[in-house]
């Protein structure tokens, strides 16, 4: 309960600092910037010694297909996550489809295994509360690295906070759910890596700066997924 | 107790989205296609055409690598204004920075540029790029939007990627391309602002550590932990 009271706190605070930062290019906005880079640090050694090297033998010895298999099924589960929030946005056609999206996969789909969803034109897409408080209104806050998990801010570490509870799964009780929820954790890890394996490397190849990069892409996607792609491009920078 | 599983899934899943949008920013350089729609205004047919340039260049089976690297560096020179873009990149320190200075960053930045896309050029096989439309800036700039389309994406989601398309001299160019809603021109004056506050402000450090970085991606030096 302290924790839940601890969130309710910093999402009041977000809420009553809010204003409308929700597009453009912010600057840097990190504080604690040597903290994040000594963090980004211990989580790039962690990439190089084990995530990155585990998400190549995924790769390279499960074939595409039970990756692609795997990776739909992930998003899938995510489903209830991304309705909830859709609604809380106030989307809801965006609703509908991710509605009709879990039907259809959930059971032509055997289980989420095959997108039929998307491939009849009704294709994923992400919502979380991190991106609700956003539209609400909440400022990101400070940008942050967390040790394991990587760029992040208090806007969306309580909206991460707040998807655990949106989630069937934290509620549903039945055998082997400890396995079940490890396993689902891991799989997301090594689908989420084994997908950026080439991605990630040309971008830290082609960076001056890894760190401001991968800082500056993350927020900026941000900002783009709480705008659903549709940025405001009238105050873009002059050059 | 329980929650903890799914505590491990929910913080990684916002690192997740981060990495899924980039995961495509590489790709990026290569996706040129026809587009069958008729474009509907000057950028658009701007854009439209040069993405047929670029897939023309890319599939023309007659051209040695050599060739091919060299008419892809001429034509991506002639389809971006580099030295627009250099001189963007490199923030406030554009107030500070000599003229000389200028002038051998935005050459040290257009090899640097350049290097990055030849260095992918390889990875290039069959993506191309629909033209969708597009809507004015409040800068004069046109932004002109397309989806890429990858014929070996498992995956049908679409992958939007704009372009900021602008007038220099009455010379329509590109000045920033945005992927998954990310601006790359901004992304790299961030990193700069960051390279130049570690190195207090020194447009020197900066241009001899791009030359740095542009002779790695020419030797295709791999990374740590990389195969």
């Amino acid at each position: 309960m302290t924790a839940f009271r601890g969130l309710g706190l910093l999402l009041a605070g977000l809420l009553l600092t809010a204003c409308s930062t929700t597009g453009g290019n912010p600057q840097a906005n990190d504080p604690y910037e040597q903290t994040n880079r000594d963090i980004f640090d211990f989580d790039m050694r962690l990439d190089r010694h084990v995530l990155l090297p585990t998400a190549e033998v995924y790769r390279d010895v499960v074939p595409e297909v039970a990756r692609d298999g795997v990776h739909n099924v992930l998003l899938n589960l995510n489903s209830p996550v991304v309705f909830a929030n859709d609604l809380l946005q106030g989307e809801a056609t965006r609703g509908g489809e991710t509605l009709a999206r879990f039907v259809l996969n959930s059971t032509i789909g055997i289980g989420g295994l095959i997108d039929i969803a998307a491939k009849i034109g009704i294709p994923y897409h992400d919502e979380d509360f991190g991106q609700t408080l956003g539209v609400w209104g909440a400022v990101e806050g400070p940008y942050m690295v967390m040790p394991f998990f990587g760029p992040s801010n208090p806007r969306d570490l309580v909206g991460s906070g707040v998807d655990i509870a949106f989630d069937p799964n934290t509620y549903i009780s039945y055998n082997y759910k400890f396995y079940w929820s490890l396993g689902r954790g891991v799989f997301s890890i090594l689908d989420m890596r084994s997908r950026t394996i080439d991605t990630l490397a040309g971008i830290e190849r082609g960076s001056v700066d890894y760190y401001a990069s991968v800082r500056s892409l993350y927020r900026q996607n941000r900002a783009n997924e709480i705008a659903n792609g549709k940025q405001d491009v009238t105050d873009l920078p002059d050059f | 107790m329980t929650d903890m599983p799914s505590a491990v899934v929910a913080p990684v899943s916002f690192g997740r989205r981060a990495l899924l949008a980039l995961a495509f920013l590489v790709a990026l350089p290569f996706a040129f296609a026809p587009s069958p729609a008729a474009a509907a205004n000057p950028a658009e047919t701007f854009v439209d055409q040069n993405v047929q340039k670029g897939l023309a260049i890319l599939t023309n089976r007659s051209l040695s690598d050599p060739q091919r690297k060299m008419q892809f560096r001429n034509f991506l020179l002639s389809l971006i204004d580099l030295d627009r873009v250099a001189l963007f990149t490199l923030g406030p320190a554009r107030r500070t920075a000599t003229d000389a200075e200028k002038a051998q960053f935005v050459d040290a930045f257009r090899e640097f540029a350049v290097s990055i896309y030849e260095s992918r050029l390889s990875a290039f096989s069959g993506q191309t790029l629909k033209v969708t439309g597009s809507q004015p800036t409040g800068r004069g700039d046109t932004i002109v939007k397309t989806t890429l389309v990858d014929p070996n994406a498992s995956s049908n989601q679409p992958l939007p990627v704009s372009f900021r398309v602008s007038n220099s001299d009455g010379k329509q160019v590109v000045i920033d391309v945005n992927v998954l809603g990310v601006w790359l021109a901004i992304e790299e004056r961030d990193q700069f602002s960051s390279f130049l506050g570690d190195h207090g402000n020194s447009v020197a450090a900066l241009i001899a550590h791009l030359k740095d970085l542009t002779a790695q991606m020419r030797a295709g030096a791999p990374l740590p932990g990389q195969k």
